[in-house]
């Protein structure tokens, strides 16, 4: 009741004066670092990057504020379309398989398997590797000459020459598709099975006794439970997807013939290498309009659900 | 029990929280401040940002001259060595950020990138000019913006052919190829003999650039006009060499060099998997320790001569001063010294090779005459041009480098693409950039 009454009479009063009690000044104050935090390691690099996107900065000299000027530009540069192109398919390619492979690892690993706990642990494994340190193992995995992959391959009689899978446009392509789904797939399937887990057990046991199949039962109930979780983990890895940078550079360095060349890659040769870093910068932010809309739809969707 | 007295009791009393913060903070505020007035007032110190080079006893030699230095001249001087591939994204932040080493290895057309925020070194590169006999035209390529110089060419990693002897023989060459068109025909022959030849065609930023500019100029191509503006790429020359590459990767390469990084190239030949690529004396050196009986057939060649004339494509680094320096008049007495042929003959003494001096004076170092397969790689550097060529290194053609338009030009040939249409792509692209400048 006394809380009650406390709610009632801040919000009688004007808002500032929710500032002269002792401990909403404490609250202020704790959580000021972290506002602090924020302000200069999130903010501050936003927003100038947003400023710099909007001039025609090269290294060292300050530029002028063009507007748009730089994103109208790359609109007509051909390589940046084929960027777009090839960060597409490669976000949405493997999005989708980490997403596919992400829910069947889940439902075998909440399956009464030897070593279960184990076995969930190594799952984790490519996720808690360094990337660049797993990436260059697939480089050699990858390598022209020395192509363990290849040597397997060729040995089985499953293959009659070597695929050139870091020389041929379109292998290139899968090639960083694989490292990519390999890395970020144990992110997925241990983001579901935590998903599947608190899935009530009384839901199966009623379908089961009115004859639902197991299909049946991973239609009707596992996945429409599993959405939220599965909306969260998309949304997260598309994000980090078009935003990828080591997998890409490590491997094929955006080549063969700009095949794999993506948004981090080409902003970094662009604004690094080349030192426009007005151009890097647009062409880094190029998709931030288009993510802002679908983050914002996709946590309304999350807090109807 | 001892422990509980001392934090409730009479220390407890004596130092409270907040004496212990006043004093900590007084205490760091003090040193700080003591840190602030020493770095004012005390010894000059100089901080250069290099590559860290494949030799390591490269490095190891400049730091012992580092330390030499300190001791003599009682300048503390400290050299950071980093990845080649980081030296771009460091350099971009010193410059950006106002903050960072004194002096910087300018990497291929660092000076001309960066040239607002280097100071004027003319005085130290013209007395170093006259003393050590001229610079070579790369040297003033790399240094020279304009008129004014902003860097002091320091060396060149020279890249050349690297073949092996008895294959050659083996298909009746006891020389190595001068023209592209024999090279063609040699290239064949070992191929059909099970040795194939390879140069980088993926995105090695080195291999992949330094091979092919050289056979570009050398059919008559050139990305733009000597005015640095006009782009001139579609023309019959470039035709030919685009025809001349697409023979080569039919008839005598494997499909593997769309792939080749820049130390592809080293690994196929040590394996034995290629008998010609291009590839600055890093395979020679490996070879000393891990494969003596192939360094004994494994020479060098400059690169063939073509319809325009020889040309070679290598990355010539320079030395720059940053204008935020508090140490300028200290590092360009630093840069006099380390180019003197005391510490500079020292230097590329070790690399064999490595590295060649810009200087015309050091063609004559003793290091050449230490193995008579170091004699071409000398010679090297008065073949050299930058990415632009004929006009002088610019930002467009820097960017037309990193984007690789013209590894790429071959490469979509290579694949199948008809020459007209790869010559327009990168003509289209080569448009797209310079149309920015």
């Amino acid at each position: 009741m006394a809380s009650t009454a406390n709610v009632e009479s801040t919000q009688a009063r004007p808002w500032l004066s929710r500032f002269r009690k002792p401990e909403a000044l404490t609250g202020y104050f704790l959580i000021s670092p972290a506002v602090f935090l924020m302000l200069v390691l999130l903010a501050y690099p936003f927003v100038l990057a947003v400023w710099i996107s909007l001039t025609d900065r090269v290294l060292g000299e300050p530029g002028k504020f063009i507007w748009l000027g730089n994103f109208l530009k790359l609109l007509q540069d051909s390589l940046f379309l084929q960027t777009v192109w090839n960060s597409f398919v490669y976000t949405i390619s493997t999005v989708f398989l980490k997403m596919l492979l992400g829910v069947i690892l889940a439902l075998l690993l909440n399956q009464d398997i030897p070593c279960r706990n184990l076995v969930r642990g190594l799952i984790l494994m490519p996720w808690i590797v360094p990337t660049s340190l797993s990436v260059l193992t697939w480089l050699w995995m990858f390598d022209s000459l020395f192509s363990v992959v290849n040597y397997i391959l060729l040995g089985a009689g499953l293959i009659s020459k070597k695929v050139p899978w870091l020389g041929d446009p379109l292998w290139a392509m899968v090639s960083v598709i694989i490292v990519n789904t390999w890395r970020g797939l144990p992110f997925f399937a241990v983001s579901f099975l935590a998903g599947l887990m608190t899935i009530p057990r009384e839901l199966y046991e009623a379908a089961e006794v009115d004859g639902a199949l197991r299909f049946r039962q991973f239609w009707h109930i596992t996945l429409p439970l599993l959405q939220p979780v599965i909306a969260v983990v998309v949304l997260f890895s598309t994000i980090w997807t078009f935003a990828d940078f080591q997998i890409v550079y490590i491997l094929t360095h955006g080549g063969p013939i700009n095949a794999t060349q993506i948004f981090a890659t080409m902003a970094y040769d662009v604004a690094l290498v080349a030192g426009r870093i007005g151009e890097g910068s647009a062409i880094s932010l190029f998709l931030f309009p288009a993510l802002l809309v679908v983050i914002i739809l996709m946590l309304k969707y999350l807090r109807r659900e | 029990m001892g422990q509980r007295k001392t934090r409730s009791g009479e220390t407890g009393r004596n130092l409270s929280r907040r004496k212990f913060l006043g004093v900590t903070a007084g205490a760091t505020a003090a040193l700080s401040f003591g840190t602030f007035i020493r770095s004012g007032q005390g010894a000059a110190s100089l901080k250069i940002l290099t590559w860290s080079n494949t030799l390591n006893a490269m490095d190891d030699t400049l730091r012992e001259q580092a330390k030499q230095y300190t001791k003599e001249k009682g300048v503390d001087v400290a050299f950071e060595f980093i990845n080649q591939t980081d030296l771009p994204t460091k350099t971009a932040a010193a410059v950006e950020s106002g903050a960072g080493p004194d002096i910087i290895t300018t990497w291929s057309d660092g000076a001309h990138l960066h040239d607002k925020a280097l100071i004027d070194v003319s005085d130290i590169a013209e007395s170093l000019g006259k003393q050590l006999k001229g610079w070579t035209n790369i040297g003033q390529d790399i240094g020279l913006v304009g008129k004014v110089w902003k860097a002091v060419p320091w060396g060149i990693i020279p890249i050349c052919v690297t073949y092996r002897t008895d294959w050659c023989k083996e298909v009746g060459y006891e020389k190595f190829p001068d023209t592209y068109d024999d090279l063609l025909v040699m290239s064949k022959k070992l191929k059909d003999k099970g040795h194939p030849v390879g140069f980088a065609l993926g995105r090695a930023i080195g291999d992949g650039n330094q091979s092919h500019y050289p056979i570009f100029w050398a059919f008559g191509g050139m990305e733009a006009k000597k005015d640095g503006k006009t782009v001139a790429i579609n023309s019959p020359e470039t035709a030919k060499a685009v025809d001349w590459r697409r023979r080569l990767f039919k008839e005598a390469e494997t499909e593997d060099v769309l792939s080749w990084d820049d130390s592809s190239n080293n690994r196929a030949f040590l394996a034995e998997a290629v008998s010609v690529t291009g590839n600055a004396a890093s395979i020679y050196w490996a070879e000393k320790k891990n494969a003596p009986q192939l360094r004994e057939v494994t020479n060098h060649a400059l690169w063939p001569q073509g319809p325009a004339g020889r040309f070679g494509y290598s990355t010539a680094m320079g030395l720059g001063i940053f204008r935020f320096s508090k140490s300028q008049k200290e590092a360009k007495e630093f840069i006099t010294w380390l180019m003197q042929p005391k510490q500079y003959s020292a230097w590329i003494g070790v690399g064999e090779g490595q590295i060649a001096g810009l200087a015309n004076f050091y063609e004559d170092d003793p290091v050449w005459k230490k193995d008579p397969k170091l004699e071409v790689i000398r010679q090297i550097p008065k073949y050299v041009r930058m990415p632009g060529y004929p006009a002088p290194p610019s930002r467009p053609a820097a960017e037309a480098m990193v984007k690789y338009v013209l590894v790429n030009m071959f490469a979509r040939a290579c694949k199948g693409m008809s020459t007209a249409e790869t010559i327009k792509i990168a003509e289209n692209e080569l448009k797209e950039i310079y149309a920015k400048a």
